[in-house]
């Protein structure tokens, strides 16, 4: 019983992590209508990018962030510019295919600069739990997780409510000739949120960095978690994708609890693929 | 002329090198995966990113069948594609009730799934993998033949399948699914029937590619890679086209043995190619000519 508590808490906090993963893919789903396949390669990237701002500068990582994010905004707003601006209102296929495309060239360019080799950002936060109550325990890390994750959905939501840029993008999100009538700059709008959902990449990248290992090649298992997270909680919607987030994180680690280590995956895989065929809309989607 | 150059490639281990030879069967069986994944996505409108399941299930039941049981290897591979159709049949009800990008999520979820379940089986050795010894005997012509026998048949097949009754239902859904529904097109069985026909061929060329390489593992087998060189080769040729992915696997595994000297840039250089193929002849090299020179080799429109 309180090991099935622990792995509920746990699981709980870890959504947090999972969560920032996939709000940058829902973003970019609910404003451009498109699936970023490039998200999770983001994600590890800035985790490398982590690695050297930390190691370069001396900084630990959560400070190194300072420097994470800009080069990530930076990056996502190019992105958008050069390589998804191009094919706007072409359909779902050329920017599948050019995300895809680029997911591989982000993937093959990090192994050749950095080796297979298993990276990870040290603190000293791995190690120390948190003795809760005196009954379980709950890894530092992951409330550092949790916490972040809390904070960066919380501002993104205050952003997106509050400032005109949020608003300028729901409204393209929201009916795309109205908003170009109103003389809103659809392409500036784009890379912005672009920009933005680098940075919740950035964010979930360094926070993973410092989690887990990872090497390469981890974007794609991310990225599965991101769709999973955007699937069960629903496309579009932040609210949607930390509950989403949350029901990942337990599912993954109940079903690692009571099927073993190696089917912690496989158990978040099998919730996905049952919301994806009773309600591919998830729970609190929009379309 | 298509009987001659058939009867070219029929004679063709007589009087080539090794080399030419293993980059022709490489040439064939890519021409298969790729018109396979050609005939769901640019032909049926399902875009699969988990065209691996087949691909590891059919390698597996080739490695299984005949290192356990002593099974003659043809058969082995037989019995792959037969598999990989049982496979596609028991997810085609929950599969092909997710439409567009979450058919490609979903697919792809169920091919990972796959490859963790695979590395996590004590009977296939959990992730160590697993080899083929009696592909050890194998002459190399035999593969050849054999990788022949399923490019030719799969481009055939392709070509009599748009030619068909399936065929005309196929392009009447594509261009617009609702009113084909209302002039009696079964979608639902289109779709599965396209599906099941291309996990069965894809299972088979799985299991003559694995035949190759002798050795399978899960991550590798049931890895997002096969679908990132399909996507590259049918792209490059040509989605929707007959003569694509025929084009699209030359073009690939020229370009793989060219780059093979660069370690770690061919993928990227691939990759690349597939970005800038995208911006400027989104048709592909065959969708291209189509277009300037009027010119098809297999010709599906009807008049």
């Amino acid at each position: 019983m309180l090991t099935l508590l622990e792995s509920l808490i746990n699981g709980i906090l870890l959504g947090g992590l999972y969560a920032v993963i996939g709000v940058g893919l829902s973003m970019i789903f609910g404003i451009m209508k498109q699936v970023n396949l490039a998200h999770g390669e983001l994600m590890i990237l800035s985790s490398y990018f982590g690695l050297i701002f930390g190691q370069q500068l001396g900084l630990h990582p959560l400070l190194a962030l300072l420097f994470v994010f800009p080069s990530m905004f930076i990056l996502g707003y190019l992105i958008q510019t050069s390589l998804f601006n191009r094919v706007l209102g072409k359909g779902m296929e050329p920017y599948l295919m050019i995300s895809f495309g680029l997911s591989i060239i982000l993937q093959n360019l990090l192994l050749l600069l950095f080796t297979p080799d298993a990276r990870s950002l040290k603190t000293g936060l791995i190690i120390r739990s948190l003795d809760v109550l005196g009954l379980f325990h709950a890894p530092v890390i992951y409330l550092v997780d949790f916490a972040g994750g809390v904070l960066m959905i919380g501002l993104l939501h205050l952003f997106m409510k509050k400032t005109y840029l949020g608003r300028a993008i729901r409204a393209s999100a929201d009916d795309l000739s109205a908003s170009k009538l109103m003389g809103i700059n659809i392409r500036r709008i784009y890379a912005l949120a672009m920009g933005i959902a680098a940075v919740t990449a950035a964010l979930s990248g360094v926070l993973v960095g410092m989690t887990f290992t990872f090497y390469p090649h981890s974007g794609t298992q991310y990225l599965i978690i991101a769709f999973g997270v955007v699937i069960i909680g629903g496309m579009g919607s932040l609210p949607g994708t930390f509950l989403g987030g949350l029901i990942l994180g337990v599912s993954q680690l109940v079903g690692a609890q009571f099927l073993g280590p190696g089917f912690q995956l496989l158990s978040g895989y099998l919730i996905l693929l049952i919301v994806l065929t009773i309600r591919p809309q998830g729970l609190l989607g929009r379309r | 002329m298509i009987v001659s150059l058939l009867i070219v490639l029929a004679t063709l281990p007589h009087w080539t090198s090794r080399y030419g030879v293993s980059v022709l069967i490489l040439i064939f069986l890519y021409m298969t995966l790729a018109s396979m994944w050609n005939l769901l996505a640019g032909y049926s409108g399902l875009i699969s990113l988990g065209q691996q399941m087949f691909i590891g299930l059919g390698g597996y039941t080739l490695a299984v069948l005949s290192m356990y049981y002593g099974i003659p290897i043809f058969l082995g591979v037989l019995f792959g594609g037969v598999m990989s159709v049982l496979l596609a049949g028991l997810i085609s009800l929950p599969v092909f009730r997710m439409k567009g990008v979450y058919f490609a999520i979903g697919t792809w979820v169920i091919a990972e799934a796959l490859g963790i379940t695979f590395s996590n089986w004590a009977y296939v050795r959990y992730g160590m993998g697993l080899f083929i010894q009696p592909a050890y005997k194998l002459s190399m012509s035999s593969t050849y033949y054999a990788a022949l026998l399923l490019g030719v048949g799969s481009i055939s097949l392709i070509y009599l399948l748009l030619r068909s009754n399936l065929g005309l239902a196929l392009m009447a859904i594509r261009d617009d699914d609702m009113a084909s529904e209302r002039v009696g097109v079964n979608i639902f069985r289109c779709k599965l029937i396209c599906f099941l026909i291309s996990a069965f061929l894809t299972g088979l060329a799985a299991g003559v590619l694995y035949l190759n390489t002798i050795f399978i593992q899960p991550f590798e087998a049931f890895g997002i890679g096969w679908t990132v060189k399909l996507l590259f080769i049918v792209i490059i040729g040509g989605m929707g086209t007959v003569e694509g992915p025929i084009v699209g696997a030359v073009v690939f595994v020229l370009l793989q043995q060219f780059l093979s000297e660069y370690v770690g840039f061919n993928l990227i250089i691939l990759g690349m190619i597939t970005i800038l193929v995208i911006f400027f002849a989104p048709k592909g090299i065959i969708g291209t000519f189509h277009e300037k020179f009027s010119v098809e080799l297999f010709p599906v429109r009807r008049r």
